[in-house]
């Protein structure tokens, strides 16, 4: 866990409520003025008291206060970012109360949805709390600066302690649910990218081999024609069954500004909806565990080998979230001819070209993107 | 109970207790059961188990004819001095309307306001004490609410804020660790209140005033009974109110204080002036021969005027003990030599009325204690001394009501007077005038006191024709009326017949209490009386009104909690005697004091000082150079001082930084002067930016700092096993330790600052 930090700036600012006390104050001070009346002398008094007494108290309480934002890992389009806050007061005898926590500075793509609040945090305690962004756009996000502010007692002034902390989130493109059958359509079925056997032993149907019998071997492994041929008990091995796999092979040649687009569409946006349409294709992938990988050209992104699972997953999402669409293309750039037996799905922004590679594949577009989308169930009444 | 749970009940009692605040600013008990019970209502409807609230519709439309009604209200009295009372209960009925409203933060904040200007509204109504002791009550109550309020209000825009999202949790109410929120809150809002509460005593008494306190003085006169002014249209019921003011001791020439066998009449204001078309009694004032004389602090007695001999011999004393009435007036017995008081006062005489009054500038609150040297029959020699030439006889004595002669007259010859001077020899013989004078009082009185005139203090029946005077209607038709219309009758018929006569208003003491010895004056004890001459410096008082009316009203209304009462009149005296009545000049007293108190305190510490040092030089023979040897010590001193506060300071420190606070006292004073140096580096750990955190123990810290800088966590980690060499093993570090530590520090500080 990083230690928590000390404030780097503290500031003071007047509510709507304190502006508004102030002006309650000033009727007060007025009408005991104009009225001799010590009664209402006492109350002006006490007004314009408490308005010190909440400075000092607000301003005590936050005095001692550390504070740490816990780096967020990955966030994603569509889906709410929940940054975590240490909140440590060192403070022998004054509680904090009333504690907000705000990110401040936000970059376009992320918006607040929803603020950290912690009521009471007590001498020497440390607390944490929770505070919800909106991802919208895909990339690299800087979270510059978090303030913990208090208008504890009254609601007065506005006591803030500012933590210049910069931190990078990763954003990574949306998951679109794409329809379950997409994949086994041009997939499972294709050509070079479905279910085969592996040279290695496995618990597939495929034969692999024949092996003397061991002690604890299956009785409906055995091989009888064997054993009624030579007198000896011999277990029949299966070879093991490896995955469909898929080359997600996202198309970015093209500048954006060359991008064969009818007049009004955006083509930044559609360069956007590609990357989607390839993430989610290979969220889909993974969902039914095959074995996919990445390849993008026209910029400078490393191929992604064929693995499956989590961390090949969250490798391959990362290196969407990373692609920077404002880097020079490379036009010439083409899928180079291999040995890996894999569907390959082509995405691009634009218009289906099929000189990208020599190879037999799948051609998508990004305006296929709502086409393919898995339709949302109609919620029912609660 | 959770915060939460508190607010609600906070915010509700503050709400009531704004309402029993307006409506005792009012004295309106109906208001207070009517607006108090609808309010409770409204907690059962709202917060009990059906939580049910009006709807929009139906609460605007209260709230329109409410409007409508304060306004044909407002419009049909078209008297601004009631517009604030007019506007308070509009917001009463509006604050309780608002009770019944849905339970949303908005409407809390409308709620607490609207309590607020409630309260002010009573403020600018009354500064009574059992108002002003509510008013303190929802201070302190408001302070703890709007706290509540701040937290409460946090949490439900935490919640909306969430809950737009939909997908997760309100944020926790109660942290999971940590101690209690609710007694760290209380204490809290304890000190705040105690914190404002001691500020605006300071406020209070530094707002810049001027002038003397308005509020003060109609306050005293409000609450009194007493008063130097007379109306006689304010046809009202008087409530006879059993508050004791001031306790009466009356001493004879011998020192023993004793009953008398007749009331004891003490004046505060002489009315002369009747307007017959206000119909009110005033004072003329037309004396310019005012003495103003300052008594002595020690209750020393000082005469009212020069020439007057000894006093201390053959006369009466009364001293009166103030208890719960804040006025400028000096209540005195006919006819008053010498006054004393508590504290030194400015006292001003009038010699013309023989009243006095306070009129000083320089104390603060009005007085406890004074005494009065009196002669009940003083000698016209006497009287001429202390009087002057200021009071002569007129010889112009008429009454300005037209109708008055013939009923005199019918009067005259009721009384059955016999044997007494007529008008002209009055003129010629001062001697019959004076016997004139005071038998046609005497037997005119003793007429209006034989049973033809009944007392009340209910003048609601009482009916006055148009262009019919009160007191002809009094002597006339009506034949009631409390001792105002007595006293203001029985002037009418003196004047009528040429008798010079005036009107006397204070108090009259009749309650005696045997065990303390002393009269007890009440509110209800408030009289007019009669004073007429009889003399060239002499006035007699006669008093119209049935002396068993005045018995009554003193016994009426007795109960056991008037045994009581002198506490709460206590606390009221000094409520108005110290607050209400603080005034510019009380707050210019308060800075002389202050100052004075000040330089005294400087003066005398400075002298004893000197007369130290001058001890000291004599006694060590230090001559010429000792100002140098008192330098160099003090000096020696002073940094001793600074080194041991310096000193103290790193070792608190160091056993906060090292968790020593837990142990024992002096183990944790022996461990600390050996780990300073673990807190150095703890400190300078923090600067870089690697603080240890509470739950993290040294060694696993030691990880931290690797990850930063490998070769400082290689030395911190030295330290850190010296720490726990001391801390746990009981080990003490000798003079090579510490130069080892020390090289350690300095190879720590340095690995830091290159990052390796």
């Amino acid at each position: 866990m990083q230690p928590t930090m000390h404030a780097t700036r503290r500031r003071t600012n007047f509510g709507s409520v304190g502006f508004v006390y102030c002006i309650a104050v000033v009727v007060v001070a007025l009408a005991s003025v104009n009225r001799p009346n010590n009664l209402l002398v006492w109350i002006f008094a006490a007004m314009l008291v408490a308005l010190l007494v909440s400075g000092v108290v607000s301003g005590s309480t936050l005095m001692r206060l550390r504070a740490q934002r816990i780096e967020p890992r990955r966030a994603r389009v569509g889906e709410l970012l929940v940054i975590r806050y240490t909140l440590e007061n060192k403070a022998r005898f004054m509680p904090a109360f009333d504690l907000h926590v705000e990110e401040r500075s936000l970059p376009v793509g992320l918006a607040a949805a929803g603020d950290a609040w912690v009521l009471h945090c007590g001498p020497g305690d440390s607390v944490h709390a929770e505070s919800v962004l909106r991802p919208s756009r895909r990339g690299l996000h800087r979270l510059p600066t978090f303030e913990v502010w208090s208008s504890f007692p009254f609601g007065l002034l506005r006591k803030r302690l500012i933590f210049e902390r910069p931190s990078d989130v990763l954003v990574e493109p949306e998951i679109v649910p794409l329809m379950p059958n997409l994949l086994s359509r041009v997939a499972r079925g294709g050509l070079m990218g479905g279910v085969r056997a592996s040279v290695e032993v496995g618990g597939g149907e495929d034969f692999f081999g024949v092996r003397e019998y061991r002690s604890g071997d299956s009785i409906r492994n055995i091989a009888w024609k064997r054993l009624a041929g030579t007198d000896q008990l011999a277990t029949i091995e299966r070879s093991r069954a490896v995955p469909p796999r898929v080359r997600v092979v996202l198309d970015l040649r093209r500048a954006t500004a060359a991008l064969r687009v009818a007049s009004g569409v955006d083509p930044r946006a559609l360069e956007e909806d590609a990357i989607t349409l390839a993430a989610s294709l290979m969220a889909l992938a993974d969902r039914q565990g095959d074995e996919f990988g990445l390849t993008v050209l026209g910029l400078e992104v490393a191929a992604i080998p064929l693995r499956r699972g989590h961390f090949h997953r969250a490798k391959v999402l990362a290196a969407l979230a990373a692609i920077d669409l404002d880097q020079p293309r490379d036009g010439t750039a083409s899928l180079r001819e291999s040995a890996e037996r894999a569907t390959i799905l082509f995405v691009h922004p634009d218009r289906a070209d099929t000189s990208v590679a020599p190879s037999v594949g799948w051609n998508f577009t990004a305006s296929q993107l709502p086409s393919l989308r898995l339709p949302l169930e109609p919620r029912g009444r609660a | 109970m959770t915060l939460l749970r508190q607010y609600r009940i906070a915010a509700f009692l503050l709400v009531l207790l704004s309402i029993a605040a307006f409506a005792a600013s009012q004295k309106d008990l109906l208001l207070l059961v009517s607006g108090g019970a609808i309010a409770v209502l409204s907690w059962y409807v709202t917060e009990g188990p059906r939580g049910r609230t009006l709807p929009s519709l139906v609460s605007n439309g209260l709230i329109l004819l409410l409007l409508a009604w304060t306004l044909v209200s407002f419009l049909s009295e078209l008297a601004l001095t009631d517009s604030t009372a007019v506007l308070g209960r509009f917001l009463l009925w509006l604050l309780v309307i608002k009770l019944f409203s849905v339970r949303a933060a908005y409407e809390d904040r409308q709620r607490l306001t609207l309590a607020m200007m409630l309260v002010v509204c009573g403020c600018l109504e009354t500064v009574e004490f059992i108002f002003a002791a509510l008013v303190f009550l929802f201070l302190g109550m408001s302070i703890w609410t709007a706290m509540l309020w701040r937290l409460h209000a946090s949490y439900e825009a935490a919640r909306e804020s969430r809950r737009r999202d939909g997908s997760l949790l309100p944020p926790p109410l109660e942290v999971s660790v940590g101690r209690r929120v609710v007694p760290q809150f209380r204490r809290v809002a304890i000190a705040s209140i105690v914190a404002i509460f001691a500020g605006s005593v300071l406020g209070f008494a530094l707002f810049p005033r001027f002038g003397e306190s308005r509020g003060g003085r109609t306050d005293s006169e409000s609450v009194s009974g007493f008063s130097d002014r007379i109306d006689l249209l304010a046809n009202e019921r008087i409530n006879e109110s059993r508050r004791e003011l001031f306790t009466l001791r009356w001493i004879d020439p011998t020192g023993d204080a004793l009953r008398s066998n007749r009331p004891i009449y003490l004046r505060g204001a002489v009315l002369d002036r009747y307007d017959p078309v206000t119909h009110r009694w005033e004072v003329l004032r037309t004396s310019n021969a005012i003495r103003a004389m300052r008594t002595p602090r020690d209750s020393k007695f000082v005469a009212l005027g020069p020439g007057i001999p000894d006093t201390t011999g053959g006369v009466w004393t009364a001293e009166i003990t103030m208890r719960s009435l804040a006025t400028s007036v000096l209540f005195t017995v006919y006819a008053p030599f010498a006054v004393a008081t508590d504290e030194s006062y400015s006292v001003a005489f009038d010699p013309a009325t023989l009243l006095l009054r306070d009129v000083g500038t320089d104390h603060v609150g009005r007085y406890w204690w004074y005494a009065l040297r009196v002669q009940p029959q003083p000698s016209p020699q006497m009287m001429e001394t202390l009087q002057g030439s200021v009071d002569s006889p007129r010889s112009d004595i008429s009454f300005p009501v037209a109708g008055l002669e013939p009923i005199a007259q019918k009067i005259l010859a009721e009384a059955n007077l016999a044997g007494l001077p007529t008008a002209q020899d009055a003129r010629t013989d001062p001697t019959l005038r004076w016997m004139r004078n005071r038998e046609t009082a005497r037997a005119i009185a003793g007429w209006m006191r034989s049973g033809r005139f009944q007392y009340t203090t209910d003048l609601t029946e009482f009916r006055v024709e148009p262009g019919e005077d009160p007191i002809v209607a009094f002597l006339e038709r009506n034949r009631f009326g409390h001792c105002e219309y007595f006293a203001s009758g029985l002037i009418a018929v003196l004047r009528t017949l040429g008798i010079e006569s005036r009107l006397v208003t204070g108090f009259v003491a009749i309650e005696y209490d045997d065990s303390l010895e002393q009269y007890i004056v009440r509110e209800s004890n408030a009289h007019a009386w009669v004073e007429v001459r009889t003399g060239d410096h002499q006035w007699t008082a006669f008093d119209p009104t049935p002396e068993d009316s005045l018995v009554q009203i003193s016994e009426r209304n007795r109960s056991f909690v008037d045994n009581f009462r002198w506490i709460y009149d206590r606390v009221e005296f000094l409520w108005n005697s110290r607050v209400v009545a603080y005034d510019s000049a009380a707050q210019a007293t308060i800075a002389d004091r202050v100052q004075s108190e000040w330089r005294s305190a400087a003066r005398n510490g400075y002298d004893s000082l000197r007369a130290q040092m001058r001890a000291m030089v004599e006694r060590f023979s230090l001559g010429r150079a000792a100002l140098y040897w008192f330098a160099a010590i003090a000096l020696a001193v002073l940094a001793a001082m600074a080194a041991w506060f310096v000193a103290h300071r790193h070792l608190l420190k160091t056993q906060v930084r090292a968790g020593l606070r837990s142990l024992p006292r002096q183990e944790a004073k022996a461990i600390a002067r050996d780990v300073g140096f673990f807190a150095d580096a703890l400190e300078l750990l923090e600067r870089r930016g690697l603080s240890k955190p509470a739950s993290t123990t040294p060694m696993q810290h030691v990880a931290t700092v690797a990850a930063h800088a490998p070769s400082a966590g290689v030395e911190f980690a030295r330290l850190v096993e010296r720490f726990y060499q001391v801390r746990y093993g009981g080990h003490r570090l000798s003079v090579r330790d510490r130069e080892e530590t020390r090289d350690a520090m300095e190879r720590l500080k340095s690995a830091l600052a290159t990052g390796r």
